[in-house]
Parts: C-alpha cells; sequence; structure tokens
C-alpha cells in the first residue's frame, strides 16, 4: 500500500500506534487518546478507520497491533520523522524540546519525494539527533548496530542509547548519576572472570556490574 | 528499636534551630558532621530500614544549633534504603537549612541533588567541599558565580581540616533566619516547566493540604517524576482521580515530545542544568596529574589488582591477629593485674564463698574479661583497618575485582569486606553488611559471615585440632567450612526469592585520609557495638555461672546424650561445652578442659586422655559451624530482626549437627 495514498490523519494514528508499541507496550486506545490529544470517542473512529484498512487490528484486553501490512508504512513514517527532526535541529536550529512536536505535526503530511529531497539535503543521515536509527526509503530499518555495554572492551567508548526498562528503581538510579540515554561513557576497565566494568562517565567513574552493563545498550562512538 | 519519627521529631521540637546535612556519598559529609558536632550522637533508625540518621547538637556563638546526617546519596528520587530514608528525615525533620556538601572535583554530578533540593523549596547552603583536591587537579572554581546561578549561598570549604566550616554555619543561620525565601527554583526546559506550572496551578486550585507542607511546584514535579509517596497521597484526596489523571496527561505530554518517559526527562533536564552551571564557574588551569590516576589503575587493572588485594587481604588478617592478640593480651592482663582483685575481693566481702558469690563473679569478672579478651580488642582493630580502606578509597577496588565471585553468591562486591572481617569477629561483620543494599542481600551475607570463622573459632581450631591431631587436620577444618559456605550461599541464592541488585557504585580517586577522623569513626562504630554485644556477654556469662556453681550443669547433659554420644559420637559433657560456647566461642575449649578436669581430675588437661584425634576434629567442626555467639545473634537480631536472626541460627546448627555426623561417620569408616 502506498503511504502517499493515505489520508495524513491516518499516518498520524498509525505512526502514533507505533511509537506506542515500541515505547510503552502494551498499546492501547486510552494511550493513544492521551498521546493524539483526541477524546476517546476519536481516537475509537481513527482506528476503526485503520481496521477497515487491515493496518491494526485489536486484541482482547484491548492491546493494539500493528498488522503486517502496515509495518513497512510505519517505518516510512518513522523516517520521515526521524529526518524532519534532523532538519529542523541541523538547518534551522530550532530549540531542541521542540523539534520532535514540530515533527510529529509535519509528519503525516511530507510526501514521500519531499522525504527524500530532504535525506539528499542532509546528507543521509544515519540517526536522529535522539540518536535513533534512520530506517532506509524501502522502509527497511538497518540494524541500528546497537551492543550492550557489556560487550565493550576497555579503552572504548561509547553513547547509551537506551536503558532496558525493566526495573524502575535501575533506571532512576542510572539516571541520578547521569547515565541517561546520548550520554558518552567510557569503559575504562573491565574486571576478568565476568566481574565489573569501570566506566567514566564525565568526571566520575562508576563501577558497573556486568549484568547492570548488559541492560545498557549503547553504540559505539 | 526507636522509631525515627520519634527520634526526628523530638529534634524538631527541641531544636530551635535545625540544619540537615546532604550531599553525595564520599564528599567529606561525615567530616562536616564530625568536626560540627562533639559527643552525644543519636542515631534514628527508621522501622524496618538499616540506614541511619544521626542527630547531634552544635553551638555556635552560644546559640544551640541541631544538626541532622542524613545518609550520603545521589539523588532524593528513588525507591532505593539510602535516598527513602534522606528524604523521609528531611520531610519529617523539616530542617530551617538544608546544608549540601557538593564535591568541587566532580561538580556537575554533585549538583544534582542541591537541584533537587531546591525544586522540593528547601533553603540550601552549598559547602563546596574538597577545594584544596581541586586546586591540586588544577581546578578553580568560582564560588560567587556558582552563588549567583544557583541563588543560594556557597562557601568554600575543606572539611578534613575544619577550613571554612564557621563561614558555613554562620552562612547557614543567616539562610535560615532570612524573613523571605530565596527565589532559588531551578528552571528547566518550556515544555517542562509549562506541564509543572499548569499541574501546580490545578494542585493550588483543588484546595488541599499538600504532602509535607511542600509548595505546589515540587508536589507537581514529584508526580510527575511517578514518586510513589506522592501519588499515594493523591490517590487518597477526594479528587484524587482527577489529579493524577492531569499528571499522566502531562507526563505523557512530555513524554511525547522527548520520547522518553517524563521521570527520565526531569532527571535529564536537571543533568543538564547542573552540567551548565558546573561549566560556566569552572576554570581548568592545568590538566589533572596523570600520576594519580596511573596510581589508581593499579588497584583496578587486574594484573596488579589481584595481587594487590591478596596482599591487603593478608596485611588485613596479619593485622587483625597480630594487633588483636596484642589488645587482648594487654587488656586481659591489665584487667588481671588491677581490676580483677578488687572484684573479687568485694564480692567475697558482700556475698561470702557460696554458689552466689561464684555465680556472681562469673559474670561481673570472668565476664568482663571475656569481652576484653575476644569482642573488644578484635572488633576496634578491624574498625580501624576499616576506616583506613574505607577513607583511602581502596574499599571500592575491593568491590570491584571481588565482585564475579560475590555474584555467584548472589552478592556483589561490596559484601567482601563483611565477609573477609567475618574472619576477626561476626559481629563487626554483620553491622559492615550494612554496606549492601537490599535485605536479601543482607541476609545472605550474614548468613555467609555467621559460617566465617571467627578469631574465637580460630582459637578452637587451633587449641585443640592443630595442636592434638596436626595441622593438616586443622586446614582441612578450613576448607570444609570454606566448602559448605560456598555451598550454603549458593543454595540461599537460589532459594531466597527475589534477585539481586547489580553492582552500580561511584570509584573514588585516593584521597589522603585524616588520622583524626579515621579514629572518630573507629570511636563511634565501636561503641555502638559494645553496646550491643557487651551487655549480652555479660548476662550470658551470669546465667552459666548459675548453672555452673549450682551444679545444674549436669543435669543437662543427660537430654543431650543421644544427639552428642550417639550421632556425633562425642562425650556427652563435650556438647554441653558446645552449647556454652555460644557466649564465647573459644570457651567451647575452656570448658572442656575444666569440665574434664573437674569430671576425670586433674591431668585431664591433656584433652587426648578425655577424646580421641577423631572426637576432636568433630568437635571443632561442629564448634566452628554452628551459631557463632550469643553476641553474633544479638546483631542479627538488631540488624534483620528476631525471626531472621533465629533462622540463620537454625539453619546453622542443622548445618554443623549434618557436618558434625557425617564426619563422625567418615572417621570411624576410615580408622
Amino acid at each position: 500500500m502506498d503511504p502517499a495514498s493515505l489520508p495524513p490523519a491516518v499516518l498520524e494514528c498509525l505512526d502514533a500506534v507505533s511509537r506506542l508499541e515500541r515505547e510503552e507496550p502494551p498499546a492501547s486506545r486510552a494511550a493513544l487518546a492521551a498521546r493524539l490529544g483526541l477524546d476517546d470517542a476519536a481516537a475509537g473512529e481513527r482506528l476503526g478507520q485503520l481496521e477497515t484498512l487491515g493496518l491494526l487490528r485489536a486484541e482482547r484486553g484491548g492491546r493494539l497491533r500493528l498488522t503486517a501490512a502496515a509495518r513497512p508504512i510505519a517505518l516510512r513514517l518513522v523516517r520521515r520523522h526521524r529526518l524532519l527532526e534532523r532538519f529542523l535541529t541541523d538547518q534551522l536550529r530550532l530549540p531542541w524540546e521542540r523539534v520532535h512536536e514540530e515533527a510529529c505535526r509535519l509528519t503525516p503530511v511530507l510526501a514521500d519525494d519531499v522525504a527524500e529531497a530532504l535525506a539528499t539535503l542532509l546528507g543521509d543521515p544515519a540517526t536522529c539527533p535522539h540518536g535513533n536509527p534512520i530506517p532506509a526509503p524501502d522502509g527497511t530499518l538497518r540494524p541500528e548496530h546497537a551492543t550492550s555495554l557489556d560487550r565493550l572492551k576497555a579503552g572504548q567508548a561509547a553513547i547509551i542509547l537506551r536503558i532496558e526498562r525493566e526495573e524502575r528503581g535501575l533506571l532512576r538510579d542510572l539516571a541520578a548519576l547521569g547515565l541517561l540515554p546520548q550520554t558518552k561513557v567510557e569503559v575504562d576497565e573491565v574486571a576478568p572472570f565476568g566481574g565489573p566494568l569501570l566506566v567514566r562517565v564525565g568526571s566520575a567513574r562508576y563501577a558497573l556490574g556486568r549484568d547492570v552493563a548488559a541492560r545498557i545498550l549503547v553504540r559505539k562512538a | 528499636m526507636l522509631s525515627c519519627h520519634g527520634e526526628i521529631a523530638r529534634w524538631k521540637r527541641e531544636m530551635p534551630t535545625g540544619l540537615a546535612l546532604a550531599g553525595n556519598p564520599n564528599v567529606g559529609k561525615s567530616s562536616v558532621f564530625n568536626r560540627l558536632t562533639g559527643m552525644g550522637v543519636v542515631t534514628a533508625n527508621y522501622p524496618g530500614k538499616t540506614v541511619e540518621v544521626h542527630l547531634a547538637t552544635t553551638r555556635f556563638k552560644d546559640e544551640e544549633i541541631g544538626v541532622m546526617d542524613l545518609p550520603g546519596t545521589y539523588a532524593i528520587g528513588s525507591t532505593s534504603e539510602d535516598q527513602w530514608v534522606a528524604r523521609r528525615a528531611l520531610l519529617d525533620g523539616g530542617p530551617d537549612v538544608v546544608c549540601v556538601v557538593v564535591d568541587a572535583t566532580r561538580l556537575e554530578r554533585n549538583l544534582f541533588l542541591p537541584l533537587q533540593l531546591l525544586d522540593l523549596g528547601f533553603r540550601l547552603v552549598i559547602a563546596l567541599n574538597l577545594v584544596d583536591e581541586a586546586w591540586r587537579e588544577g581546578l578553580r572554581i568560582d564560588a560567587r558565580r556558582l552563588a549567583r546561578l544557583l541563588g543560594v549561598p556557597v562557601v568554600p570549604t575543606v572539611a578534613i581540616r575544619g577550613q571554612g566550616l564557621d563561614q558555613l554555619v554562620e552562612a547557614a543561620l543567616a539562610e535560615a533566619r532570612a524573613a523571605a525565601p530565596r527565589r532559588a527554583t531551578p528552571r528547566y526546559g518550556r515544555d517542562v516547566e509549562e506541564a509543572v506550572a499548569a499541574l501546580a496551578e490545578r494542585l493550588a486550585a483543588a484546595d488541599v493540604a499538600l504532602p509535607w507542607g511542600l509548595p505546589p511546584r515540587a508536589v507537581a514535579l514529584l508526580l510527575l517524576e511517578e514518586d510513589d509517596e506522592t501519588r499515594a497521597w493523591a490517590r487518597d484526596l477526594p479528587a484524587g482521580e482527577r489529579i493524577l489523571a492531569d499528571a499522566e496527561a502531562a507526563a505523557e505530554r512530555i513524554a511525547a515530545g522527548h520520547d522518553e518517559p517524563a521521570p527520565i526527562r526531569i532527571a535529564r533536564e536537571r543533568h543538564g542544568l547542573a552540567g551548565e552551571i558546573a561549566e560556566k564557574v569552572k576554570t581548568r588551569v592545568c590538566a589533572p596529574s596523570a600520576r594519580q590516576d596511573r596510581f589508581w589503575r593499579l588497584t583496578t587493572a587486574p594484573a596488579t589488582g589481584f595481587p594487590l588485594l591478596a596482599a591487603v587481604l593478608v596485611g588485613l588478617f596479619a593485622t587483625l591477629f597480630w594487633m588483636g592478640d596484642y589488645l587482648s593480651t594487654l587488656l586481659t592482663a591489665l584487667w588481671e593485674a588491677w581490676a580483677s582483685p578488687g572484684i573479687r575481693a568485694a564480692v567475697r566481702l558482700a556475698l561470702g564463698e557460696g554458689a552466689a558469690g561464684r555465680s556472681l563473679l562469673w559474670g561481673v569478672d570472668a565476664g568482663v574479661n571475656a569481652a576484653l579478651a575476644v569482642g573488644i580488642p578484635y572488633v576496634l582493630t578491624f574498625y580501624l583497618i576499616l576506616s583506613v580502606l574505607e577513607d583511602t578509597g581502596y574499599l571500592n577496588a575491593v568491590a570491584f575485582l571481588t565482585d564475579p565471585f560475590m555474584h555467584r553468591l548472589g552478592l556483589h562486591g561490596r559484601a567482601a569486606i563483611p565477609l573477609v572481617a567475618g574472619a576477626g569477629c561476626n559481629v563487626p561483620a554483620i553491622m559492615g553488611t550494612r554496606v549492601l543494599a537490599t535485605m536479601r542481600e543482607r541476609v545472605l551475607a550474614s548468613t555467609l559471615v555467621c559460617l566465617m570463622p571467627c578469631s574465637a573459632r580460630t582459637a578452637v581450631i587451633a587449641g585443640a585440632v592443630a595442636r592434638y591431631v596436626g595441622w593438616a587436620p586443622a586446614v582441612a577444618i578450613y576448607l570444609i567450612v570454606a566448602g559448605l559456605g560456598f555451598g550454603a550461599g549458593l543454595g540461599l541464592n537460589r532459594v531466597l526469592p527475589g534477585r539481586s541488585t547489580g553492582l552500580v557504585m561511584e570509584m573514588f580517586p585516593f584521597r589522603r585520609p585524616s588520622v583524626l577522623g579515621m579514629l572518630r569513626q573507629t570511636w563511634h562504630r565501636f561503641k555502638g557495638f559494645v553496646c550491643v554485644a557487651t551487655p549480652v556477654v555479660l548476662a550470658g556469662s551470669l546465667a552459666l555461672g548459675v548453672i555452673y556453681e549450682t551444679g545444674l550443669v549436669w543435669a543437662f547433659t543427660v537430654p543431650l546424650r543421644p544427639l552428642v554420644e550417639g550421632w556425633l559420637g562425642l562425650p556427652a559433657v563435650a556438647g554441653l561445652t558446645l552449647i556454652f560456647a555460644v557466649l564465647r566461642k573459644e570457651l567451647a575449649l575452656q570448658l572442656l578442659i575444666t569440665l574434664a578436669i573437674a569430671q576425670y581430675g586433674t591431668g585431664a588437661d591433656d584433652l587426648l586422655r578425655f577424646m580421641d584425634r577423631g572426637q576432636i576434629f568433630t568437635y571443632a567442626l561442629v564448634n566452628t559451624l554452628y551459631i557463632p555467639c550469643i553476641a553474633t545473634v544479638a546483631v542479627l537480631a538488631r540488624e534483620l530482626g528476631w525471626r531472621r536472626a533465629l533462622l540463620i541460627s537454625a539453619f546453622t546448627i542443622a548445618l554443623a549437627l549434618l557436618a558434625g555426623g557425617v564426619a563422625h561417620r567418615l572417621i570411624a569408616l576410615m580408622a
């Protein structure tokens, strides 16, 4: 299905569901409504549209899932969104906190050829300003070369991509120490026998157990 | 245990001015506290929590100020025990001013906590500590500019030498008395501020009493940070559903705007602001010296770190035994020369030569002597060594290197030191497990500590097995105990519910410790031990004295026969000494010889006339494994609660009986 044939409202909704699935599964109608700033009825109506187009199915318990047909479209929307973010930050120098919002608004109305022109202008960037990978024009996601921190060797540096959200306590403790996504970490030492890693973040040094490090996904810098 | 709430509430009521000390771990907060306050520190606990808050008073220009020392934390938002206690104590105590001690060498990370405190609406004074170290590292910090940017007074200090502390207290008092609060509220990103402001407005309009008297902005931020306690507060309100829905919608907007959840976004904003402020006030005049860094690396690099660790551990043991033994001999000699004769004479004068007098002497003479001979010298020595390891920062290197091994046992590197300490005395070692974050880890570590042969048990192994049986069997006992301990650790790790938290620990550069600071720290801990253990030892000795002097002791051997003679193959009287050794483990051997003399007449002090080699081996093995001693049980109960203390004790008894029975049969087979 060509995304160009779909109305922007549908694309916006599709994009939102795909992001909910990625970021805060399970995606539900209430979460969708909150994200799009719609009331429950309006959200239901949009979801109905997606379902008739065969792009979405609602499972038991209200969990929303995109169908296989919707995935390439979702990825192309992701590409547009991330390209727009790059454009808004790099070219228009918009403040960091506004780019995401603006990109959300522009994504559904951007034509594919315009998106490609944008990509050429920006020099085919690999990631959005937040560090997330930009899918290819055909709607496939290149492997993002993410690896977990515990696979790094001493002397290597990396940027934190995300922390697997299993335990809130751990996430918060790491956040309090400044171990947040987009933070650069340098591995100073890796203890033998499956021991901890010694990482440097800014002027501070931390020992992170191997199991903790395994939950921190990074991109080599 | 005193409820913290009571202690802190009283502190709040009685102190005309209250000052709380906050700060990251290892920034010199304790130095500030120790310098400001003298003796008379009160320790407050929250029920079920192991992290403590210290309360004391200080006098400044004829004014009494209450000082509250919070646990060192990086933030106060998490559910982890130290952060929870720090926050609760702050909110319950409602100090007039909070003094945040920050490390000038790691300013950006350290400013996170003061920003969070400002968000909660506290009045702050910043102690810019370790400025001397920053200076040596080539860092210059513009304290005035920092004060302007944060909107709070900043006083450079070198707490370890007491520099700048007068100015600090003066600034704190001025801040506490200032009529109008400063407008020192951090400003974050536009969308976050908008969400916070909108939510704060709703809260203000809802016309409810905000928790702990916090300002609306603080409560709004806490709700957006998904703070459990604040959410629980909101849920109980009549309009709670709506407030929570508002908060969730606002959090959702922040999350949608940044592709990350609101609490993380807010943490990022706070770090960003902290970093920005730090960047503006910091000037680097020269590159930091690489010498320190290189030295640093030696302790954690595998090739040098492990040999160094081995050397340090051997040194620790050697010092513990040598210095402990020296102190033990010295104290015992002093007691016997100066105090004992007087006490004996006094008791004899008051109660005569009868059983009552002799029973009392067990307590007030032999009991005190026991405390002086076993607990006190080793504990004092261990605490001194611990202070050195801690204050130099080497403890962290130990944790770093031993983490993988501890991990198999469901623990992490921080448990290594208490375990090693257990070889000296289990009591301080169990207190030392406070460095572990969760109750699960503490139970695991404490159980393993209980299986660690302490110096008293070593005395029995040396005095009975090595002397009468040979050194190889003595070593075998250590190996068996180590194997059983490791097995117990593996098993418990499987059985206990939950999972252990991973290691997340800051590594500090080496610091030159202050001798005075270490001595004070040692004394403070030591006092805690003496208060817990000594009364138990005295009371136990007294009870033992009564049983022994009245002859009841022989009656007790009868029910022990099947177990001791049948299962362990030991003389029943030996079983009795095992029971009494619960007072002090090395008592087992002394008592065995005493009772043997009483039963078989003089000459029985040669143990081999009384028990064969196999029996001595079994005897020492059982003595090593079962509950360390009554003081340990008392400490276990204080630290983990009576239920857990009794469970651990029961476990060690079962293990000891099992190992003893098996050993007896194997020895019989081999003979």
